[in-house]
């Protein structure tokens, strides 16, 4: 028989996976239910709370209405009509999307009035939208393509070819990302209310009324959002379509791959398109518990910097210090003897921001097995009082979905925008629809709604802890139901760090005591990357100050791009061995450079901020001689003598969940404890802080390029470009 | 083991068809009634007067031959067995395409093998790959039948449950136009 | 010789029969776009003057706390007629500052109403009302003797920037046809030389006396009532007699 995949059992054997997290209402929350209502959806009952609309009723028995204008999470507009039911004694059709359900009422969603009425409304759309689905990017997935053959007219009464045509309307210039082409737009308005709702930029709007009404900014503008790829998804035609995307690829041309984004902490997920071994674009797969259904710009628009800039082969440094191409049992030869011939506490390894699971499990082994226990990662935490022994020291342990229930978020150092953009977004919907209020104690960024302003000294966190601030921001935690505290991990790299996350250990304990609920956790910590959970959970030491300054003599990077290896911080003798997928700082460190996967080649395992254990697939293969990572030091332990116990990616992982079950139980995530031991142990670590707390991505500009694939990637540097263009414009 | 899978089946199951009655009740009222039966039950005169050994030996050919349940048809299908043992098959519900708003065709379960390299042909720039099972996407109704089907053939598997089940809420017209200051300012 | 009596046939089909769009697409004669001009652009200021500043302060009193932004259209009828007539972007930036309320959401209400003129316009906005009942009683010749008078085009502004001319839809003076708006007044029951009287007498900035130029005080019957002639009755008329007290 052969090994089970432990996937698999570890899927069997959690009965959470039946019942999602965010199905988990909160003690108070539950209210007394009002009686449902009975209605009629072509005659099946169906008993929904009042106030329902007739369209999420006829949802509730699988009867889907057509729709353009109507999204789940944005406001019901209840312009497109094309939705209109028939209802009985109704004199006139009525839009689904916007009335609500009365008790006894019988919708008829097949009837012929309804059939005629969408087919009405579909000739009038059909009337000014132009017929150039050939050239048309949306062509093959397009809302208005596919109802006009499922509801629309066989024939046309549009005789006007030889006049005036159809409507025209220029184009906008929307910025790098978004290509509009206007006369498409059918107005359903779904861009400006996301625009305004969700991403909280009121740029869109409709200028002008009836036949001259169009979509647009009215202003030359660009739309500068870290959400702004959203409204690509969103428009139900053409009109918005992905720039970098346009012309490269009929949606059926292409293998959709689910996987999971690295490119931020919260690992949304994601499905990757794929066509002749070449990612060409990332669109967003819904998860409620993470992404909802949107994707933040960086992590849809960097698959470009996949193609480029990327280790295609080994190479090694040659006698004048460049890098030549070698084979690949050159260079592992190479890098066995120097790791075999080194002092094993002269030996260091480095993991950097998109370094996955596997790989990191594997270089401890063998660093391990040589003797040396100097594994650290390029993100500082503090290791004093309890440091990393417990996990809630360093997750978002509320989780993402929990954050939409809070009714106060204080940030302490922290911009949510740009360092988890959906996690913004959560927030900000909970702000809008949930009267949560929101505080800072950092520097003053835009974080597209109205917060309170704390300040920007480390010591308001202190006097928040001790209870001794008078500021209004104490008051407000203290009353608070479910308050959330969100620490920003760059704050942790400081002098300061250990004692300001002890106060904000203290602040959050402090204020969880006196909750009613008493599964509500209030501690956050948002980690910067997406391999630093894993990294943390499997014993690696954040931070590498005090292993450089031991002076190592070999350095292994995995991935360490980050900048915090320099040539200059090591000894001439030292010998960088490099392992990633892109020539980025590390690689022009390294004396030895061993090429590796990417995300999309490989199926790895990530941990988001949550401590969420995802996994990517294999979307393409590896470009050239690359390999995956975990076989690379697999194949490299072989030759250093000292072989790691494992042959495949299932071994692999059962060494993993040795290590913490946790690393392996994808799409789950385990509620954390050990809140007051970790609290008790950080006590003596309250000592005066007074420096200032400073985040390191202010503004949009320093969004887009983070990490060695942003980096490497065109459309990221055209963003940048494009934001500071818009910076001199007046508008 | 087989539990949660079962537990996860009938939700979907569940889900799939809401729109049916889950069970009917009109059989086991019947055969509750002590009205319907008046007389006593009619005992057959064969089955008194046949010998006990007869009456086992004619019992034992009544039954229902048992054909094994776990069939493992790797063997005689032709599959290469490197595809066969190195390779795992991902139990999965479609995603929906994120550029439309459409649900239909999603509301079923596939396996698909890992992906394999390809590349681009260079006579006609067309995708080709070595992987004969690339493009084997099949469509089940439930993960029961899709785990079925992978075990029978010998292939590895493993289950992705998507996370998409969302709490309900109403949706409002009426909202656009509250006294909510914040919707108001917001929303257009 | 076929083709030649196919574009025949199709040319008195055009004539005869209209379907759902053969009608040319009409164009506003504005646009829907903002583009940057050296009379309106962003740079150049705009402020309230401290009269309008009162007026603004009692607008918003109107409106609850929450909804201030009810006082949208108010405050830019008053940055228009501040700015004589037109509302430059700088002005609909100003009540978007004023109302703290996004700059897009001020442009969309700017571009919905027509009675914003978003280019710079002359002094006097000659409005003239070409719709049916305007258009049987003659708005054609009030339309022409204006724009001789004027010197501008429909649409656009006179070459000494006073006038402007506009052809507009039905104002609701259909009684006194054919009628013409001057900024805020009606003149109304025109002739050509009436019309002309008027734009002379605007042109050395004089305003004529606005309302009907047909002697009649508003909108009764112009030979004199026909109807209704007798007294009028007091009240109780018609009442039986029971009930009167």
């Amino acid at each position: 028989m052969l090994r089970q995949p432990l996937s698999r059992a570890l899927a069997l054997t959690s009965p959470t996976r039946a019942a999602p997290l965010a199905a988990r209402r909160f003690a108070e929350q539950v209210q007394a239910r009002p009686d449902n209502v009975e209605v009629f959806i072509d005659d099946q009952p169906v008993y929904v709370p009042p106030g329902t609309t007739v369209l999420q009723a006829a949802a509730q028995v699988g009867v889907e209405i057509p729709r353009f204008c109507y999204h789940e999470r944005l406001a019901v507009a209840g312009n497109c009509r094309m939705c209109l039911v028939e209802v009985e004694k109704s004199p006139k059709p009525v839009a689904a999307c916007a009335m609500p359900v009365m008790k006894g009422m019988r919708v008829k969603t097949n009837s012929d009035l309804t059939r005629k009425a969408r087919e009405g409304v579909m000739e009038f759309l059909l009337v000014n939208h132009p017929l150039d689905c050939p050239i048309c990017d949306q062509g093959g997935e397009c809302d208005l393509q596919d109802q006009s053959m499922a509801f629309g007219s066989d024939k046309s009464r549009f005789t006007d070819i030889h006049f005036s045509g159809k409507r025209a309307v220029e184009d906008k210039d929307v910025g790098p990302l978004i290509k509009t082409i206007m006369t498409r737009c059918i107005h359903c308005t779904r861009c400006i209310r996301f625009a305004s709702e969700v991403a909280g930029v009121d740029d869109f709007g409709t200028t002008g009324r009836g036949t001259d009404m169009q979509v647009g900014t009215y202003v030359e503008k660009m739309f500068l959002s870290e959400l702004s790829g959203n409204i690509i998804d969103l428009c139900p035609v053409g009109a918005l379509t992905s720039k970098p995307y346009s012309f490269a690829a009929r949606p059926w041309e292409t293998r959709r791959i689910d996987s999971v984004d690295v490119l931020d902490p919260l690992g949304s997920n994601i499905v990757v398109a794929t066509r002749t071994n070449e990612v060409l674009r990332i669109l967003p797969r819904t998860n409620e518990e993470i992404n909802e259904e949107w994707l933040a710009d960086k992590s849809r628009f960097a698959c470009d910097g996949l193609k480029r800039q990327r280790l295609v082969t080994p190479m090694m440094a040659d006698s004048r210090g460049n890098l030549t191409p070698c084979e690949w049992e050159d260079a592992i030869v190479a890098a066995a003897r120097a790791l075999r011939d080194c002092p094993p506490d002269k030996l260091v390894a480095v993991s950097g921001d998109l370094a996955d699971a596997e790989s990191l499990v594997a270089l401890k082994d063998l660093l391990n097995k040589l003797g040396s226990e100097n594994t650290c990662t390029e993100q500082y935490f503090p290791l004093e009082g309890s440091g990393i022994d417990f996990r809630s020291s360093y997750l978002l342990n509320t989780k993402i979905a929990n954050v939409e229930e809070a009714d106060f978020v204080l940030l302490i150092g922290t911009n949510v925008r740009f360092e988890a953009p959906l996690l913004n977004a959560r927030i900000r919907k909970a702000f809008i629809h949930k009267e949560t209020d929101v505080a800072l104690v950092g520097p003053k960024v835009d974080l597209t709604y109205d917060y309170m302003h704390v300040g920007d000294s480390a010591s308001i966190v202190k006097d928040l802890a001790t209870g001794t601030s008078a500021h209004e921001v104490l008051k407000r935690l203290e009353s608070a139901k479910r308050p959330v505290v969100i620490l920003g991990a760059d704050q942790l790299k400081t002098q300061e760090g250990s004692a300001l996350l002890a106060y904000t250990q203290e602040l959050a304990l402090r204020l969880q005591d006196k909750l009613q609920d008493k599964n509500w956790k209030v501690l956050n910590v948002l980690q910067r990357t997406a391999s630093q959970v894993a990294a943390l959970d499997i014993g690696y030491k954040p931070g590498v100050g005090k292993v450089l300054e031991a002076g190592p003599k070999v350095v292994y990077l995995l991935g360490a791009d980050a900048g915090v290896v320099t040539r200059e911080s090591l000894p001439k003798d030292a010998v960088v061995i490099y392992q990633g997928h892109h020539g980025d700082v590390g690689a022009q460190a390294a004396d030895i450079v061993l090429p590796g996967a990417a995300y999309t080649e490989k199926r790895a395992t990530y941990v988001n901020a949550e401590g969420r254990a995802q996994q990517t697939l294999v979307a393409v293969t590896p470009p050239g001689k690359a390999r995956e990572d975990w076989k690379i030091i697999r194949a490299l332990s072989e030759v250093v003598g000292e072989r790691l116990p494992y042959d495949n990616l299932d071994e692999v992982r059962t060494r993993m969940s040795e290590i913490s079950p946790a690393l392996v139980s994808y799409g789950d995530v385990q509620d954390n404890n050990y809140f007051a031991q970790a609290r008790a142990l950080a006590q003596s670590l309250q000592k005066p802080v007074s420096g200032k707390l400073d985040v390191q991505l202010k503004t949009l500009e320093d969004y887009f390029m983070t990490d060695s694939i942003s980096r490497a990637s065109p459309t990221m540097a055209k963003c940048v470009q494009a934001v500071l263009k818009q910076k001199q414009s007046p508008y | 083991m087989f539990k949660v899978i079962s537990h996860t089946a009938n939700l979907t199951r569940s889900q799939l068809s809401r729109s049916l009655p889950a069970f009917s009740t009109s059989a086991t009222r019947l055969a509750g009634d002590p009205t319907s039966r008046k007389e006593a039950p009619i005992i057959d005169n064969e089955s008194v007067l046949t010998l006990p050994e007869k009456a086992k030996e004619r019992k034992a050919l009544d039954t229902a031959i048992v054909v094994p349940v776990k069939v493992d048809l790797s063997p005689i299908t032709g599959v290469p067995e490197e595809h066969v043992k190195t390779r795992r098959v991902r139990i999965y519900q479609p995603a929906k395409n994120a550029m439309q708003s459409g649900t239909n065709n999603i509301h079923h379960w596939e396996m698909e093998f890992d992906t394999r390299q390809r590349w681009e042909n260079p006579l006609m720039g067309w995708t080709s790959t070595g992987d004969p099972l690339s493009n084997m996407k099949v469509q089940f109704s439930s993960p029961d039948e899709a785990i079925e089907h992978c075990e029978k053939n010998g292939w590895i598997w493993y289950l992705d449950i998507p996370k998409t089940e969302k709490q309900f809420k109403p949706k409002n017209y009426g909202v656009n136009f509250s006294w909510n200051r914040r919707t108001r300012v917001s929303t257009k | 010789m076929l083709s030649s009596l196919r574009t025949g046939v199709q040319g008195l089909w055009r004539v005869s029969a209209r379907s759902l769009q053969t009608t040319s697409a009409l164009q506003h004669d504005s646009l829907f776009v903002h583009r940057d001009t050296p009379e309106d652009n962003s740079s150049i200021p705009f402020e309230f003057s401290p009269a309008n500043q009162k007026r603004i302060d009692a607008l918003l009193a109107i409106y609850p706390e929450g909804h201030k932004r009810g006082a949208m259209i108010p405050l830019l009828d008053l940055a228009q007629r501040q700015n004589g007539g037109w509302l430059p972007i700088s002005a609909m930036h100003k009540v978007a500052e004023i109302l703290n309320l996004p700059r897009m959401r001020v442009y969309e209400v700017a571009t919905f109403y027509t009675m914003f003129i978003r280019r710079p316009i002359g002094k006097y906005h000659v409005q003239v009302c070409t719709t049916t009942p305007c258009w049987l009683r003659g708005s054609d010749a009030v339309l022409k003797a204006i724009v001789e008078a004027t010197g501008c085009q429909v649409g656009g502004n006179s070459p000494c920037g006073k006038f402007s001319v506009s052809e507009v839809e039905c104002l609701g003076a259909c009684v006194n046809a054919p009628m013409v708006q001057v900024n805020d007044d009606y003149y109304e029951d025109l002739t050509v030389e009436d019309t002309k009287e008027i734009i002379e007498k605007l042109k050395k900035d004089e305003k004529p006396k606005p309302g009907p130029r047909s002697g009649r005080f508003a909108a009764e019957p112009l030979g004199g009532l026909t109807s209704l002639t007798e007294e009028p009755t007091g009240p109780g008329y018609g009442l039986q007699d029971a009930l009167k007290a």
